[in-house]
This record gives C-alpha cells, sequence and structure tokens, in this order.
C-alpha cells in the first residue's frame, strides 16, 4: 500500500477472476519449460480509503478487527503509531504490561502454527498420504495427550491475554500513552504461573522438533533443497545489542551473506522499504529501496527480502534469553552457519523463537515494577504524523498515519508481514513450478510444494481469515509463449480437482 | 466479539468447557466481519435472530476463523453456523445447507487456517466437548475481501431466508430435546 495514494487500475483476465482461489500463472518458452511463474492470493482491499477521514485512536481497535489472524499485532503497531503521532512515551510499565501481553501473544501464536498449521507438513511429514496431512494426521503422531497439552497451554494463555487485556482476540490494551489498565498482584502471579508453565511447554516442544523432524533424514534433506532455498536479505526488530526483539527496537536488514546493511528506526521505513507493483497482482511487492527492484531474483543485488522467523534469527546476532539462546546456537550449528536460506528452517526457528518468548513473558512477569499502576502518560501534543512497528508473528508490521490536528486520519499505510514475503513466496513457486512443469502436463504434486512452500511463510492472506473452506482454493493455468492456455488445474474449496488440456 | 444475551453467560475467553447441567444446549455460531462486504452476512443475521430467537438459544458474533473457534464450538449439544461462502460455483445469495458429518475433512487445508470442520474434529479425538450435531447454513458471497464495502444486494436478500431456516432448525433441535428428556 503506498503512501503517496497512488493508485494503479489492475485489469486482471476475467476468465481467471475465480474469487475466493489462490492463482498461479505459468508461462512455457518455446521448447516447453516453464518460463515464469506468477502466485497471486485474495487480498484485503480499500484499506486506506476505508480508514481515511476516521479518528486515528480508533485504529488499534478497527485495525485489529481487520484480520482474523494476527489481530494482536495490528493492536499493537497501531498502539505504538499513536505512541509517536501524539508524541508521547508511555511509562515504563505501560511499556512491560504491552511486551508482556505480546510475548503471550505470539507463545500463543507460534505454539498453534508449530503444531496444527505446519505441523502437518513436518510432523506428519511431506510425503505422508494427502489424507494424513493435516492437524488430525498430527494428532496421530504425536499422541492424544499431546493435543490435549497444547489445547490447555492455549487456554490458559488466553485467559492471561483476556486478563490483561480485556479480551482474548481482538485487545482493548493499547493507548496512546500507555496501557488501559493495571496489572494487579492476583494477576501478576496467575501470569508467573503460565509463563512458567510455558517454557516447559516451549521446551517440549522443541524435543518434539528433535525427535520427529531433525531425527528424520529425509525431511532434514528437504529443509535444505534447493527448491525450498533463496539468498536474499533478512529483515527483523532487534533490541540494543542486536537480538530478537518482538516489541520495539531498531528494524535490521542483513545481507545475502550474513553482514548488517540497515538498521533504522521505523519511522524511517519509507527510506529503505518500496513497493513494487505487478499487472498481475493485487499485491504490492516490498523491495529494499536503496538497492532497487530487479526482478524476482537472488542475490545481493536484488532489493528481495523477506521477514518471519527465519529472516528474524538471521537479521539477529543472538536471543535475549539463555535457553532461547542455547537452541539459537544448535540451530545454527546444525544448518551451517549464518544466515540460512532454507525457507523450510522457518519451522525450527518458530520454536527457537517459541522458547524466547515463554522466557521473556517469565521475565517480565517476574518485573516488581509490573504492578506499579502508573499504566500513561495522558498525551498533549497535537497530532501529525506517527509510524509503530512491531514483530508480528509472521514478521514485520508497519503502521503509518498522518492525521490532521484534531487527530483525523488523512493517510494510512500499513506494509504487512506477508507483503515483506510475497516477493520471496512468488519466487518460492516458480522454482516448484520450473521443478515439476514441462509441457503441459500439470502434476497434481504441485499443489503440495506450493502450499508448503508458503506454509513456512505463515502468510496471512484474505482467503485464510475465512473459517468454511477446508482447501484453499487454487487455480493452475499454463500458457504458452503466445499467451494461450494450454491446461488448467483448479482445486476447489472441496478438495475437487477439476483439470482442462 | 459480541455474545448474545440470551442464555450468553460465558465471558469471553472462558473456556466453555465445563457444560453446566444435563440440557441439552443450542448455539449460533454467526461468523463474519462487518468491515468485509458480504463478510457482514454472519452478524448481520446474529442480530436479526437475536430479536427473534428462545432465550435459552446462545447467539455468539465473532469474526474469529479458524482454530480460534475451538473455545466457541466447545460446551454446545447443538451447533448452528452461519456464514459465508466462495465457491464460484453458485451465485451470490444462494444459501446452503451444510451438515458437518457430510463435509469430508480435506488435507492440505489453507495456509493458515485450520477449518471448521477440522477443528470440530480436532475437538473430537482429543475428547473436548464437540457438539452432537453441527449445521452450517452458508450464503455463496460476492465479494469478502474490501474493506468497508457494502454487502451485495443478492447476500443481503438472503438475510430473511436464513433468520427463517434457522428458526426452523433450532425449533426442530428443542423438540428434539424436549423428547430427549421426557424419553
Amino acid at each position: 500500500m503506498s503512501m503517496e495514494g497512488k493508485t494503479r487500475r489492475i485489469t486482471i483476465d476475467p476468465i481467471s477472476r475465480l474469487e475466493g482461489h489462490g492463482k498461479i500463472e505459468i508461462f512455457l518458452d518455446e521448447s516447453g519449460n516453464v518460463e515464469r511463474a506468477y502466485f497471486q492470493v485474495p487480498e484485503l482491499r480499500g484499506f486506506e480509503k476505508f480508514m481515511e477521514g476516521r479518528p486515528a485512536e480508533e485504529m488499534p481497535q478497527i485495525t485489529s478487527r481487520i484480520c482474523g489472524v494476527c489481530p494482536t499485532a495490528h493492536h499493537m503497531a497501531s498502539t505504538k503509531a499513536l505512541d509517536a503521532l501524539y508524541q508521547v512515551d508511555p511509562p515504563p510499565v505501560a511499556k512491560k504490561i504491552r511486551e508482556l501481553f505480546y510475548s503471550t501473544f505470539m507463545v500463543e501464536d507460534h505454539a498453534l502454527h508449530f503444531y496444527f498449521l505446519g505441523g502437518p507438513d513436518f510432523v506428519v511429514g511431506p510425503s505422508a498420504p494427502p489424507q494424513e496431512r493435516n492437524v488430525l494426521g498430527v494428532i496421530a503422531k504425536v499422541g492424544v495427550e499431546v493435543g490435549q497439552k497444547v489445547i490447555a497451554m492455549r487456554r490458559k494463555l488466553r485467559e492471561i491475554l483476556a486478563a490483561v487485556g480485556g479480551k482474548p482476540v481482538h485487545p482493548v490494551l493499547g493507548l496512546p500513552g500507555g496501557v488501559a489498565k493495571r496489572i494487579t498482584p492476583e494477576v501478576q502471579k496467575q501470569i508467573q504461573a503460565v509463563a512458567a508453565e510455558a517454557i516447559g511447554f516451549a521446551q517440549f516442544t522443541l524435543e518434539i522438533f528433535h525427535d520427529v523432524v531433525l531425527q528424520n533424514t529425509d525431511y532434514v534433506n528437504l529443509i535444505l533443497s534447493d527448491v525450498f532455498t533463496h539468498r536474499t536479505y533478512y529483515m527483523g526488530l532487534v533490541d540494543q545489542d542486536n537480538r530478537v526483539n518482538f516489541y520495539d527496537g531498531w528494524i535490521r536488514v542483513v545481507s545475502p551473506d550474513g553482514k548488517e546493511w540497515a538498521r533504522f528506526k521505523a519511522h524511517q521505513y519509507l527510506e529503505v522499504v518500496a513497493e513494487h507493483v505487478e499487472p498481475w497482482s493485487y499485491v504490492k511487492f516490498c523491495y529494499l529501496k536503496p538497492i532497487g527492484w530487479k526482478g524476482f531474483i537472488d542475490g545481493a543485488d536484488s532489493g528481495v527480502y523477506c521477514v518471519a522467523p527465519l529472516a528474524r534469527l538471521n537479521a539477529s546476532e543472538g536471543m535475549a534469553t539463555p535457553l532461547a539462546q542455547e537452541a539459537y546456537r544448535e540451530f545454527y550449528a546444525t544448518l551451517g552457519g549464518k544466515p540460512v536460506h532454507h525457507t523450510l528452517a522457518n519451522h525450527w526457528a518458530r520454536v527457537v523463537e517459541l522458547l524466547y518468548a515463554a522466557e521473556r513473558m517469565r521475565e517480565l512477569a517476574d518485573d516488581p515494577e509490573l504492578t506499579d499502576p502508573h499504566v500513561r502518560t495522558l498525551p498533549t501534543a497535537t497530532p501529525r504524523e506517527g509510524v509503530g512497528a512491531v514483530e508480528a508473528p509472521r514478521g514485520t508490521l508497519i503502521h503509518h498515519y498522518q492525521t490532521d490536528e484534531r487527530g483525523i486520519i488523512q493517510k494510512a499505510n500499513l506494509i504487512v508481514a506477508t507483503q515483506n514475503n510475497a516477493a520471496r513466496i512468488a519466487m518460492s513457486v516458480e522454482k516448484a513450478a520450473k521443478g515439476l512443469i514441462t509441457g503441459h502436463h500439470i502434476p497434481e504434486g504441485i499443489l503440495n510444494m506450493v502450499e508448503m512452500a508458503f506454509r513456512a511463510y505463515d502468510p496471512c492472506h484474505a482467503c485464510a481469515t475465512h473459517s468454511l473452506p477446508g482447501n484453499m482454493p487454487l487455480f493452475i493455468r499454463v500458457r504458452d509463449p503466445k499467451g494461450n492456455t494450454v491446461a488448467t488445474l483448479r482445486r476447489d474449496f472441496d478438495g475437487s480437482i477439476h483439470r482442462d488440456a | 466479539m459480541d455474545r448474545g444475551g440470551h442464555g450468553g453467560v460465558h465471558q469471553e475467553g472462558e473456556a466453555l468447557v465445563e457444560v453446566g447441567g444435563s440440557d441439552a444446549r443450542i448455539r449460533i455460531l454467526c461468523l463474519g466481519n462487518d468491515l468485509l462486504a458480504d463478510d457482514a452476512f454472519g452478524p448481520a443475521v446474529g442480530k436479526e435472530l437475536r430479536r427473534s430467537i428462545p432465550e435459552d438459544v446462545e447467539v455468539i458474533t465473532t469474526q474469529a476463523a479458524g482454530f480460534n473457534l475451538l473455545e466457541e464450538i466447545l460446551g454446545a449439544t447443538y451447533l448452528l453456523v452461519i456464514d459465508t461462502i466462495l465457491t464460484g460455483r453458485n451465485p451470490p445469495g444462494k444459501v446452503l445447507i451444510l451438515r458437518a458429518e457430510d463435509v469430508q475433512v480435506v488435507p492440505g487445508n489453507s495456509p493458515h487456517s485450520v477449518g471448521l470442520f477440522e477443528t470440530l474434529e480436532l475437538g473430537r479425538r482429543v475428547c473436548l466437548p464437540v457438539p452432537e450435531e453441527t449445521v452450517i447454513l452458508a450464503v455463496e458471497a460476492a465479494d469478502c475481501t474490501t474493506l468497508g464495502g457494502s454487502m451485495d444486494p443478492r447476500v443481503r436478500a438472503a438475510i430473511p431466508a436464513v433468520v427463517r431456516l434457522a428458526r426452523e432448525i433450532v425449533h426442530g433441535w428443542r423438540k428434539g430435546t424436549v423428547r430427549t428428556a421426557h424419553a
């Protein structure tokens, strides 16, 4: 989404406008090999227009209601943008409450992804029959007790989110300059207990990852395979010592050879991040502005970068808590040093972060200042412009608002995690297509490869906010060099496959 | 999230695992986001239903999706879900009646979500109190991705029919409940 308010009409071939379907357009060269593949998913539209004219103070609630997937991340990024907009520095305890709340959310979200969303690919296995590669297959593999443990842990974490944030799903915690509610000594005790349990849970999860994934040569080979490898830049939020931080700090970018390439504050993001538009997609592809858009290609000369757990680990120099730091060390020792370019390593990186989030939760829960009732600094300045950034579970999330002197939004811009990853996801899909497609035949295996590629990033697509479709509907079309359709493959929401050749 | 006044005794975030009493509990779950064009359908039906549904029926409106619905489905004996669906096969506004039992749990889920059916099955496998019967009333939508967009007139026009169907289904369950109670 562009801050300049540029609008560009994008025409999409009406035949390919299957609403709700992710679409892959594949172009063949003269000899019938894949030349280019384009991947496109339904995206939310009209965001800036929707926000304009509304009071900025409503944004933490409204933006969290837009997304059914990570509302807490939007709530927090928006709250921080309001701090900047009203030029107000929250009292230390308010920052701690926010970070504690956010760490709890990260534990919950990462656990959910590891077991239930990514699990089908890794815990059950990439080559398992399709009917087992789902969350039920995960339960069958790890056992009912583990399933119960995950659900019980999640329930306790949600109780903390409700106790601190007002509501577990759409919080009402953040205000410009602080938070809405103090933490009582009773709630602090409750959080301490759950945090201790969360650390044990995260350690147990790391053991499962060891037992199920790392002990299996096939999985490790898959992580290391070329089809899921891209040498790009990596972005993530770090603290003053360049350690991973989800709530605040500097946005750090490292190059494909792991060297620091940029380190900046959220309000400087427009100097570093730009958005590229392609005629075939609504998605704007983020790239590093000083390098420029060079296309969907790897390497130091291309502005393509990515975010999410693997990128955060690559962009940092370590973890700020002891158990997570040990897991971080092992991650790089096993995968051949920094940076790691294997997309599927995101699943492991997510477990390292799960451990960090749980440890950080306990550190903050034990903080004697946590029950301080002074949780807000009242804003007095005239609002003008503010930028806020956090690390969403899926990667760096930036909210940017410009208002009039009454705090009414004139312009808004959001850079969401999936936009940061959009170019690299497209590259992964193209690589999968090149490996699997020659001529006019589209093997069904491509559906799995494509899904594994983007599930690792844990992307947030509009289509994914819907509960009813059982399958992500996908439409694949192969065109010859003249642009004529030579074959299509469509999978509908009910899993049915339809072909045309 | 907005919980109906009728029997909506749970605070948000409270796990609905412990079900008090032996009475059958009927819950209507209206899914959707009122900011997203046709996705506002579920909440709109929820609003209508609150005016006209018996007091012992819970009406819950939520925009939670996938696995986040687990807490919302637990503890009900009968569950009616109101939602939009994008199959691309029907004209917008077409109402589909689906039974969880009839829908095959399919693998390779959307990149980000565990679907409602998988969530139900997951709950069952790990021995949580999932509904004995789940019916979904889904209306074919035209657009669920435009923020601030208004509902397609054909989708909006389906509200009265879905409200009527919901009442009939609930009525059937209540009759069944009474019979069971006397048996």
